[in-house]
């Protein structure tokens, strides 16, 4: 079953990744490639990671049927010689080999060797720390890694721990720079004849990701030295101390008086609700830091009084970019993902559910959904197009 | 070589999102021609500012006065030799500027329009002005990013932006590849709100196919049994400050790393209790164990509890903050992953930076050049796509639409 329409398609991958990767393998065959996964014969442990179907864990997992997505399944036994020549098989086959340390298949896959037969062909392989280092053994779950790589310092609150994002959010960071390692060595490899190994360390991906941790440690002294070179958690107000959620009626909304304090002044001045803003004091440009502070406290008071969704819609009616707070439900009610079409069909087994679309639309190689096969029925196809017939 | 050597990007991005796309794209060696004007370059854009250095690196400088018909044909111009076009602007600036999807098609069919925007193109809130805070407010993340109660906490910095950057970046060299078999570019309509509301799959999943809303839950795994599964207080605080707690995170993911990890702590008695005996077990009883496993830990070093677990086969990590990561971690520099850029700053002097987090075997990308002023390339830039006479650049920069 090849995929005609996609902006990968021609391309073929062999996905040998956990969590740490996946999520790169699933933006690849979400575009079309035609993306390969291997499994064990007692399955893929990530077919057991909740939520399921159902809500039964003997149905299948909605988390694996996400982030496997458009992905050909097949059962590989790699005890047995014929498991290991079918790997060997499909890494032969493929433009591009996508790997986590340590997931399923990658010592058998032989990296070393595929690329002395397929001087073309381009491995990723994502790890946790990288090949070399003190703390290249050490085990890092999304939870960890976030610790370790300067997340998790960043979010909660003076009386909450440190927090993780909610789901694997470390995780994307290292899948998304897995696909891009993988399209940017691809690209190098069809203009050149040249296939490399390129090295994902999760560490990294996730420190160099994270705003302002590491400018505000080298530039503290320009930017605030009063607050030291490291800052803390405290809720949702932001380092800039210009972003915080705020209480509303009927909900929370994430208020912010940039990028034009000045028409956030005129509105408050229209509303009548300005209060001492327009004292002289607060006009000496040296008293900047004290008029954003009081600034962000008449604000408080003057959204504390508002609808909150009135309030967003006549924020935005203005260009300020507040943000209504959502909860999920009302994301899946979302009236600009209704007029965008953006939501798709997840074809789960025997089940139909409403799902996310794609991060981007392409106008000339669409998205396209396949349906999430719970098992490894393709595993024939897989083979065929192997050349591997019955017999064999 | 670097591997994108060859490609060229004309870069119209502001503040992060956009600029991280392109920065990545600057690293693997394209040629990135960053467009700004001195009208523009001012509060986080302008080019001294510390937030423009961190993600305007290893790219080329042009200044365009977009308000002037000279600089608009050399815009054009521009488009017309360009692999990639890319904005992360609210709807129908580049079209205002003469530069949108429909004049640029036509002269360079080949061409990779992308628009990262706030909302994407078309949609009742297409014009909705964005920032990564209002991003994460509108798609759940900050609703569900806190603990029980508290649903005002959200991630404590622009997540979402570093991650519309990557998908731009995929976005990108995803339609080059497809331009291989198609021969023609196309337009890529990236909405920084759908890629945040995408990282909510599963639960979305289960919100449609189950009907249950997920919650907040703080550092615990939604949907998945695994206990302990948080981070706790340590010894060694430098002071009573929030910002120099201490902490680990602690993530037994099996009965057999629970078990690892009861060893490690001496097995006291309370943890031998059937009340912490499997995984379901412990999630039960998940405040009890988070307490008695935060006073050993708080009698510890944080450094000294993550090698203790780690030794023993138990996910643990210290949390690190900005100083940890700078001074404090091997790993960093074993991988020499920070570094100084060679060439100072002419504002700010020395500048500093975090290297692209990927290691190609056979084509390096280990040339950082520094951020450059406004219009400093010019000269090599024009000349280079446009085959444009030095003195004609003079005379634009004299003139004001080079600047």
């Amino acid at each position: 079953m090849k995929q005609e329409v996609g902006a990968l398609s021609n391309v073929r991958i062999v996905d040998l990744t956990d969590e740490r990767a996946i999520y790169g393998a699933k933006l690849l065959a979400d575009m079309g490639a035609d993306v390969v996964r291997p499994e064990s014969p007692n399955g893929d442990p990530l077919r057991s990671r909740g939520p399921y179907c159902e809500d039964d864990a003997n149905e299948p997992s909605l988390w694996h049927a996400f982030f496997a997505s458009n992905r050909r399944f097949i059962s590989l036994d790699l005890e047995a010689q014929t498991g290991r020549d079918q790997l060997a098989g499909l890494v032969g086959n493929a433009d591009v080999v996508l790997v986590s340390e340590g997931a399923f298949g990658v010592a058998e896959a032989n990296l070393e060797v595929a690329l002395d037969v397929n001087p073309a062909l381009v491995c990723v392989e994502c790890s946790s720390f990288g090949r070399d280092g003190p703390w290249k053994d050490f085990l890092a779950p999304d939870l960890v890694a976030g610790a370790l790589g300067g997340s998790v310092s960043t979010t909660g609150d003076v009386d909450t721990p440190p927090l993780k994002a909610f789901g694997d959010l470390n995780f994307i960071v290292s899948g998304c720079y897995v696909a891009v390692a993988a399209l940017s060595a691809l690209y190098h490899a069809k203009e050149t004849g040249q296939g490399q190994r390129v090295d994902v360390p999760v560490h990294q991906c996730i420190a160099s990701c994270l705003e302002h941790v590491l400018m505000w440690y080298w530039y503290s002294e320009l930017l605030g030295p009063a607050r030291g070179q490291s800052l803390e958690r405290r809720g949702s107000l932001h380092w800039s101390n210009m972003y915080v959620v705020m209480q509303a009626l009927g909900g929370t909304i994430m208020v912010t008086p940039t990028p034009d304090v000045d028409a956030q002044l005129a509105w408050l001045i229209e509303a009548g609700e300005h209060e001492d803003l327009i004292e002289p004091e607060y006009q000496d440009p040296t008293n900047q830091s004290l008029f954003m502070a009081r600034l962000m406290e008449v604000l408080r008071s003057f959204v504390g009084t508002k609808d909150v969704e009135a309030l967003f819609l006549e924020a935005q009616s203005r260009h300020a970019p507040y943000g209504w707070v959502l909860p999920i439900e009302k994301v899946g009610e979302n009236p600009q993902l209704e007029a965008r079409d953006w939501w798709r069909s997840y074809s789960i087994g025997k089940h139909m559910v409403k799902g996310p679309g794609t991060p981007y639309q392409f106008s000339e190689t669409p998205w396209e959904m396949k349906p999430y096969i719970h098992t490894d029925v393709d595993a024939e196809h897989v083979l065929q197009d192997l050349g591997w017939d019955d017999n064999r | 070589m670097r591997p994108l050597e060859g490609i060229k990007v004309l870069d119209f991005t502001h503040v992060l999102a956009g600029p991280f796309a392109t920065r990545l794209l600057g690293d693997m060696g394209a040629d990135v021609v960053k467009i700004n004007s001195v009208a523009r370059a001012t509060a986080i854009n302008a080019t001294n500012n510390p937030y423009y250095t961190m993600w305007n690196r290893n790219k080329r400088a042009l200044a365009l006065d977009m308000s002037r018909d000279e600089a608009k044909e050399i815009c054009g111009d521009l488009c017309a030799k360009a692999d990639v076009v890319i904005d992360n602007f609210s709807v129908g600036v580049l079209d205002r500027w003469g530069v949108g999807y429909d004049v640029v098609c036509p002269l360079n069919p080949r061409v990779i329009y992308v628009q990262m925007s706030g909302m994407g193109q078309g949609g009742p809130w297409s014009d909705f002005v964005t920032y990564a805070p209002t991003i994460h407010a509108l798609s759940g993340l900050t609703h569900l990013t806190g603990v029980e109660g508290r649903e005002d906490i959200g991630i404590g910095f622009s997540y979402n932006d570093h991650a519309a950057g990557l998908h731009g970046a995929v976005a990108i060299l995803a339609a080059i590849q497809a331009r291989r078999l198609t021969g023609k570019g196309q337009r890529v309509d990236l909405s920084q709100f759908e890629v945040g509301v995408n990282f909510l799959g599963p639960a979305l999943l289960d919100l449609f196919g189950n009907g249950r809303a997920a919650r907040p839950a703080g550092n615990r795994l939604p949907y998945d049994e695994a206990a302990p599964h948080n981070c706790y207080p340590c010894a060694g605080a430098a002071s009573d400050d929030v910002a120099d707690e201490r902490w680990v995170a602690i993530a037994c993911m099996s009965d057999h790393q629970w078990r690892a990890f009861c060893r490690v702590m001496g097995e006291p008695e309370w943890s031998k209790s059937a009340t912490y005996e499997t995984a379901t077990a412990r999630v039960s009883a998940v405040e009890e164990l988070d307490r008695q496993i935060g006073l050993w830990t708080s009698q510890l070093d944080a450094v000294e509890v993550m090698a203790r677990c780690q030794a023993a086969g138990v996910p643990a990590g210290v949390v690190q903050n900005s100083i940890d990561l700078a001074e404090n971690d091997p790993q960093i520099v074993a991988s020499d992953f920070l570094m100084t850029f060679d060439e100072p700053n002419p504002v700010l002097g020395t500048t500093y930076g975090d290297r692209l987090p990927l290691t190609f075997g056979e084509t390096p990308c280990d040339i950082y050049t520094r951020v450059r002023d406004v219009g400093e390339d010019n000269a090599s830039v024009l000349s280079d796509w446009l085959g444009m006479a030095n003195d004609e650049v003079v005379s634009g920069e004299i003139d004001g639409y080079l600047a």
